[in-house]
């Protein structure tokens, strides 16, 4: 009988259909397009090499990299905002470069449509309040980078 | 006073019929809808979806088999369209009236094609859904034959217009109540969706049709809901002289069978084929017995 009591009230309590082109509010935690902020990114490529839909593309100039994304190869995973973060602590940040939206992700009709590239110029490193004290070896030569962190990127 | 062939052309036959089938489709799935709190489909959409179906292709088809395949939902269309005219909801003054036995041979032709159409067709999924409304057919048409006899041996005549014409006795009502019971699996609806089972096999024998003849299977199943509501509006419908009276009582009737058949399906889940089999033949067998046997000993006695 509880069947035709809820038959009766959804008869007379309208529908919850949602017309297009609104959509459905998304659960909590739900894991929406990447977003970058090249304010913050340093350029660690952790991201990357964390990004196993291979997504997320870096390419490492000199002075500047290349970030690009693109929503069409990307499975929403988080793992590159979960390295984003894990690393930004490690840099003794709190800011970090990537996080997720928490709205579903727009519709594509080709293939790497939604793709962006962000063309970051690299900042001088900046050394940790804690790393300043220490005195630098003397066996290292004077040209040596002055970052405790060699940023992977530049590898390539 | 109409005459058989008006019956057949114009009401009940396929001017009425064919919005009928139309607007009953229509109602059974925004009745569902709104019971399932959606929106459901606009008033038209039947409609409009048969003629998008009629201007799309078919598939090439060759051989006796693909000439079958293109026959079966012609027959299907003209055996529920003869079915529909055969309903006595008007008087008759002449021509061919036919009865009862008629009228379910009629009634039972669409499922037959739809057998045979499954199996036609080679797909696993159509030969799946045909052996299922094989089963089904052979579930509920017992109960429903059954019906059908204590109905005449209750009122002692097979003749469609006697019995439309005659007042119901006690076991006449039995004899509708047991026919109600067959009509979801006679219309595939739920619990008794099993051969068009969409989430299990697609939509059964359909699998392989597309473009008109597609939109002759969808006609022939509205034809088909036109027709079985149809039998027990004009069994359970009083009789009327006034023939526009008579005409508006038909089709309310109708209506409250297409409503209640709606809340039936929306208000239960697909049945196993096994339970479906049992249910007919366990506990509305005994039902339909009952009904035959009284009628029988009642017309002994009278």
């Amino acid at each position: 009988m509880s069947i035709l009591t809820m038959l009766w009230k959804n008869l007379w309590g309208g529908n919850r259909t949602t017309m297009f082109p609104a959509r459905p509010a998304v659960s909590k935690g739900y894991r929406g397009l990447v977003k970058f902020d090249p304010e913050f990114c340093g350029g660690c490529a952790i991201c990357k090499f964390r990004c196993t839909a291979r997504a997320i593309e870096f390419k490492a100039g000199k002075g500047e990299f290349v970030w690009s994304y693109d929503p069409g190869q990307c499975t929403f995973c988080g793992r590159c905002v979960e390295g984003c973060i894990e690393h930004a602590h490690k840099e003794g940040r709190t800011e970090y470069a990537l996080s997720q939206e928490s709205a579903p992700p727009p519709i594509y009709l080709t293939l790497g449509e939604l793709k962006h590239s962000y063309t970051v110029k690299r900042k001088p490193p900046v050394a940790k309040p804690a790393a300043a004290a220490v005195k630098p070896p003397a066996a290292a030569p004077a040209d040596a980078p002055q970052s405790p962190n060699p940023v992977p990127g530049d590898a390539q | 006073m109409t005459t058989a062939l008006a019956r057949l052309l114009i009401f009940p036959g396929l001017l009425f019929a064919v919005p009928a089938a139309w607007f009953f489709l229509w109602v059974e799935r925004k009745a569902v809808a709104l019971m399932q709190g959606r929106v459901g489909p606009p008033f038209m959409q039947p409609f409009w979806d048969f003629i998008k179906l009629l201007g799309k292709t078919t598939p090439p088809r060759n051989g006796v088999g693909g000439l079958l395949m293109r026959a079966w939902p012609l027959i299907a269309v003209a055996s529920a369209a003869g079915a529909v005219g055969l309903l006595p909801v008007l008087p008759a003054s002449g021509g061919f009236e036919g009865d009862l036995i008629l009228l379910l041979a009629l009634l039972e032709l669409p499922s037959m094609c739809i057998i045979a159409a499954g199996f036609s067709s080679g797909s696993i999924f159509g030969e799946i859904g045909s052996a299922r409304e094989a089963v089904l057919s052979v579930a509920y048409n017992v109960v429903f034959l059954l019906a059908i006899l204590s109905i005449a041996a209750s009122q002692h005549t097979f003749s469609l217009e006697a019995l439309a014409a005659l007042p119901a006795t006690p076991m006449r009502w039995l004899g509708v109540l047991a026919l109600l019971v067959c009509l979801p699996a006679k219309l595939h609806l739920n619990p008794f969706s099993l051969p068009n089972a969409e989430q299990e096999i697609y939509s059964g024998p359909m699998t392989e049709y597309a473009g008109p003849e597609l939109a002759m299977w969808e006609l022939s199943h509205g034809l088909e809901w036109v027709a079985a509501t149809g039998l027990v509006a004009t069994l359970a419908a009083p009789y009327i002289a006034t023939w526009w009276l008579a005409a508006l009582v038909f089709v309310a009737l109708m209506f409250v069978i297409v409503l209640g058949l709606s809340t039936l399906a929306s208000a239960t889940a697909r049945l196993a084929i096994d339970t479906t089999v049992r249910f007919y033949w366990q506990c509305t067998l005994i039902f339909a017995v009952l009904a035959i046997s009284s009628a029988l000993f009642m017309r002994f006695r009278s």
